[in-house]
């Protein structure tokens, strides 16, 4: 079996049964705990109205700007970059076409008519260096900023390893680096996805996830009590 | 529960400054009881395992170590000290959650990899969660995770307590409570007799221990040993009213040191005294005081204390205020003079009275002037969640006090007012140490000495 | 009786001077030799012996046989081909049982140590009746043939990796030569089949140089596997401009663009034919508008299908994955009643 054949293989079939089976027991092993029901007096009854938080925590309070622009915008920069090369690279969504139609029966175009829609390779590049230019540069945040560089620790720096494995490896095997064999290239980018999958739910990626859980939460709770979201 | 090994009889309190706590003692004794380290830490990890419930759970799940919530900390503003990063402080106890009580708890013990907590590591947080940590909740507001800090910084003080590592003055000043009915040597006796000497000098009707009443009135031990002309007011204003209200000796007491200590139990007690009090009397209204973490305790926490729906609806006095201008049934004459407000974090941040201050200081008819920033993101004054009572944190204090200076010079308001009596001592404290020329004032009393009394 | 060299050989069969030169050239470039080379190659082949080639079927198809001889016209390549003295191969000679047995026994004698040995079609190591000559196992034939080869050319991917029969769950138990023998040299001339010009390119350089080629990591010649189809394809620039045929015949397929997302394992596949193609230079499948797939390579067969596009992977099934959900689920309610567990005992206490 060559590399590129256990990437494909075993690994890819491994790395997404860990990935389900730990996300999983992560968020039910949290969502499960106690809780016990909120007996006071609401100011607001309509708690739900709190999940708005979930939207508004998406960018700072004006007063809390000026020490938290550059880790918001950079942050942006990754996560914007890195989903749009994820998710609109057309052979990443000949990927998840083809888990649809193992699992749903069907693609997109046979849901709706009309196919996912693809990028430009040019703007794919693009946006995947800027994505690694933000990441290196929250990289170097971490080591410089003394707040961060006292409450970081291995999973911080894993995390960021595994996220940006699957963007450089993927950039070096779409050039077809030159003096490199391109199966090997290739085997080594889905070997890096599938380290990245393996991680996901025992680290901080799990973020994913969890911020709809906190940020709803917070919100529920302080909608009900008028408090500032 | 732990006896205390190192005093026989409560510390003494001191009055004379411009805020009350203790004495400074000559000797801090920041550990509490005779017991095995192994016992503390063990005695910490079973209060976590308690007090950990779904949504702390979800909270201790979700930090990715932005460190963004060091920007909205007043301590961490005026030190530039990574270590006064929030969530840094709940760094133990996240350790302790992944290992005793997170999902993959198993795997975190069976591997070893997050260590125990050790003694040194809860000595050594002490300072961070209690010297300087007022649970003022700005952190809670930045995280772009949303994680409310400040409300897993009171959770983690019970494990503190639990492991007997509370500041010295915390500890005494709860002490004191749970035994005398007050922290601050307002014993019902101490209370009855400055009622009797209120009433008289300032030949106001104080109702005490009526059998039924609409509104019961509660008091902070602030005001009554320092601010006693609170007391008055609230007087002034529900005879004013024509309210059928009481104190009782049984319920008066607000403040809450349990709460702020981290001593589950002895908050349990002192909330229900009020609500024991405000039953008897069959109170349909609950009037808290000109203070912060009352309206915490109470307003939020309560009910849930009281194990069932409160059966009666509590009310910050500014609240109440607010309520009665609304109404029309609040009197006031003008203040032409210009004013800021400086909003207590428990009461407005945190506990959603956000207007309601405004709305009365709006019938007063004064010039609002807005400091920024202000309401939800107003700066906290440095003194809340007990920390103007650890003489440990008097350095601190003053540092984050220049912020609060700095915000009410820029406004060059004549009047800088508030609505909580902690927050006063903070700043009279603050002013006494700069010898600053600007005085704080109370809501309450601003009011009270603006009524329009009929003339009878 | 003395065989006329090959030069003679091929002047007898009235093949010109200038065509044989043009055909040296031509084999030159092929392997990526310098033109300059070209009057050396002819010297050697001129001069040349028509070597003992013994070819040894085993469990193949066929197939590399009819690409080595699909009539081109009476082109160089198969005279070429005739001018090695073939001592046995079961589809192009005329005896037959004992008779060619009996030639085979003779040409591997006489030649022993010299003779070229090609084989095509994998060897099963399962029961030994899977495939026989005559009565003899592949597997023993090979052995015993192999002692007496200066070299052996594994022609075609069956011989050279296994192949089809090799395809899960070999059956057979399928093997390729270089499985078998350790300690010859071995040419692995992979494909499936392979193309012709490859092979005459690889047994020209072999007939010049009397030593095996320059082989990549698998015993390929790099002269004509040293790069994947993708690296030469015609249809590239398609490609990097993210320009694919959806389905057969769409429109994109019917205006030449690549044919990635039709499952073309291009990329990942080396071979001569983006350069030298079929059939004398006329096309190759991805030109006829079907992408590659990838019969140079080992086990092309078990890499999940043909019109899988190269990006997809054995992510699982329906099955795995619910599987994966409910394994998940049940330890996340283990792992919160454990946890809700300990709250009861430590509140209790």
């Amino acid at each position: 079996m060559t590399l590129l054949d256990f990437a494909r293989g075993p690994a890819l079939q491994w790395s997404v049964t860990i990935f389900i089976v730990g996300v999983l027991w992560r968020l039910l092993g949290v969502f499960l705990l106690r809780t016990r029901k909120d007996l006071s007096e609401p100011r607001k009854p309509a708690a739900w109205k709190g999940l708005k938080l979930i939207a508004l925590r998406s960018w700072p309070r004006r007063e809390f700007l000026e020490g938290t622009a550059f880790g918001e915008v950079m942050g942006y920069a990754f996560h914007v970059g890195f989903l749009m090369a994820l998710f609109f690279f057309a052979p990443h969504v000949l990927f998840f076409a083809d888990i649809s139609r193992g699992l749903l029966g069907t693609d997109l175009r046979g849901l709706v008519g009309f196919g996912w829609p693809t990028l430009p390779n040019g703007i794919i590049t693009l946006v995947s260096a800027v994505s690694v230019a933000a990441l290196v540069a929250v990289l170097i945040h971490r080591f410089v900023n003394p707040v961060k560089r006292l409450i970081s620790n291995f999973d911080d720096y894993f995390s960021w390893f595994v996220t940006i494995a699957p963007l450089v490896t993927g950039m070096v095997a779409f050039s077809h680096l030159a003096g490199w064999p391109y199966e090997r290239l290739l085997a080594v980018h889905l070997l890096s996805v599938e380290l990245l999958l393996v991680w996901f739910p025992f680290g901080k990626l799990m973020h994913a996830f969890t911020i709809f859980a906190a940020r709803g939460a917070t919100g529920m709770i302080f909608e009900r009590r008028g408090a500032s979201l | 529960m732990t006896e205390t090994t190192h005093t026989r009889r409560p510390e003494p309190l001191e009055f004379d400054k411009p805020r009350v706590s203790i004495a400074k003692p000559e000797y801090r004794f920041d550990m509490q009881g005779e017991m095995p380290e192994a016992e503390r830490v063990e005695r910490a990890m079973k209060s976590f395992v308690k007090d950990f419930g779904r949504t702390a759970a979800i909270y201790m799940e979700s930090c990715i170590h932005c460190g963004m919530c060091a920007e909205a900390c007043h301590f961490y503003e005026v030190t530039k000290d990574p270590k006064y990063t929030p969530i840094w402080k709940l760094e133990p106890f996240k350790q302790a959650y992944k290992r005793e009580y997170g999902p993959f708890a198993v795997i975190y013990r069976a591997l070893n990899l997050k260590r125990r907590v050790t003694v040194e590591e809860l000595q050594e947080w002490q300072q961070l969660i209690y010297d300087s940590c007022t649970v003022c909740g700005r952190c809670s507001l930045m995280c772009p995770m949303g994680i409310d800090i400040a409300t897993l910084v009171s959770q983690a003080r019970h494990g503190m307590f639990n492991a007997g590592l509370i500041p010295h003055e915390l500890w005494a000043v709860t002490e004191r409570a749970r035994l005398e009915g007050s922290p601050l040597g307002a014993t019902p006796k101490v209370f009855k007799d400055r009622l009797e000497w209120l009433a008289d000098d300032h030949e106001v009707e104080i109702p005490v221990d009526k059998a039924d009443a609409d509104v019961l009135c509660t008091m902070s031990s602030i005001e009554i040993m320092k601010y006693p002309d609170s007391v008055v007011a609230t007087a002034r204003i529900m005879n004013h009213l024509g309210v059928n209200w009481t104190f009782r000796l049984d319920g008066y007491e607000a403040t809450n040191f349990g709460l702020l200590a981290g001593n589950a139990a002895a908050q349990k007690q002192l909330t229900m005294k009020l609500i024991d009090a405000a039953v008897a009397c069959g109170a349909k209204t609950l009037i808290l005081p000109e203070c912060g973490h009352a309206y915490t305790a109470l307003r939020w926490m309560g009910a849930n204390m009281y194990g069932e729906p409160l059966p009666f609806r509590v009310l910050h006095i500014a609240e109440f205020l607010a309520e009665q201008v609304h109404e029309g049934k609040l009197r006031l004459k003008k203040v032409p003079k210009s004013v800021t407000f400086h909003d207590p974090c428990q009461v407005v941040r945190r506990g959603g009275a956000i207007e309601a201050p405004r709305d009365v200081l709006k019938a007063l008819g004064v010039e609002l002037r807005e400091m920024h920033p202000t309401k939800g993101t107003n700066w906290c004054c440095g003194g809340g969640g007990g920390v103007v009572a650890n003489h440990r944190a008097d350095d601190l204090r003053y540092k984050v006090f220049r912020i609060k200076m700095e915000q009410i010079e820029k406004t060059q308001a004549e009047l800088p007012v508030t609505t909580c009596a902690n927050c006063r001592q903070t700043f009279d404290d603050g002013q006494a140490h700069f010898k600053w020329d600007v005085k704080m004032h109370s809501l309450l009393e601003l009011v009270a000495d603006n009524l329009i009394e009929d003339e009878r | 009786m003395s065989s006329p060299t090959l030069g003679q050989f091929l002047r007898a069969r009235g093949v010109t001077r200038r065509e044989f030169l043009r055909f040296c050239t031509a084999t030159a470039s092929a392997m990526g030799l310098s033109a300059s080379l070209a009057p050396r190659i002819a010297a050697a082949l001129e001069q040349a012996r028509r070597p003992s080639v013994i070819w040894l079927p085993f469990q193949e198809c066929t197939g590399c046989t009819e690409s080595i001889t699909r009539a081109h016209g009476a082109t160089i390549e198969s005279l070429i081909f005739e001018a090695i003295s073939l001592d046995y191969q079961h589809t192009l000679q005329a005896a037959a049982g004992d008779a060619a047995e009996s030639a085979r026994a003779r040409a591997m004698q006489e030649n022993f140590g010299e003779y070229l040995l090609i084989v095509d079609g994998s060897i099963p190591t399962g029961n030994p009746g899977y495939s026989t000559i005559a009565g003899h196992d592949n597997l023993s034939m090979l052995e015993e043939a192999a002692k007496g080869a200066a070299a052996i050319v594994a022609l075609g991917t069956c011989a050279a990796f296994g192949g089809i029969p090799h395809a899960n769950p070999n059956p057979t138990g399928a093997v390729a030569v270089s499985d078998v023998v350790r300690n010859k040299p071995i040419i692995n001339i992979s494909g499936c089949p392979p193309i012709p010009v490859v092979i005459t390119g690889v047994l020209a350089q072999y007939l010049t140089f009397g030593k095996v080629p320059e082989l990549d990591a698998l015993g390929r010649p790099i002269a004509y596997y040293g790069q994947t189809i993708h690296d030469r394809c015609y249809r590239r620039p398609f490609y990097e401009r993210g320009q694919f045929a959806e389905s057969f015949d769409d429109e994109g397929a019917r205006r030449g663009w690549c044919l990635y997302k039709l499952g073309c394992k291009g990329p990942v596949t080396y071979n001569a034919c983006a350069t030298v193609k079929w059939n004398n230079g006329t096309s190759f499948p991805i030109e006829a508008g079907h992408g590659c797939i990838g019969c140079s390579e080992p086990d092309f067969w078990d890499k999940g299908g043909f019109y899988q596009p190269l990006s997809t992977g054995n992510w699982g099934t329906a099955k795995t994955v619910g599987t994966a959900i409910g394994v998940g689920a049940a330890l996340g309610i283990a792992s919160a009643a454990l946890a809700r567990r300990r709250q009861k005992a430590a509140e209790g206490s």
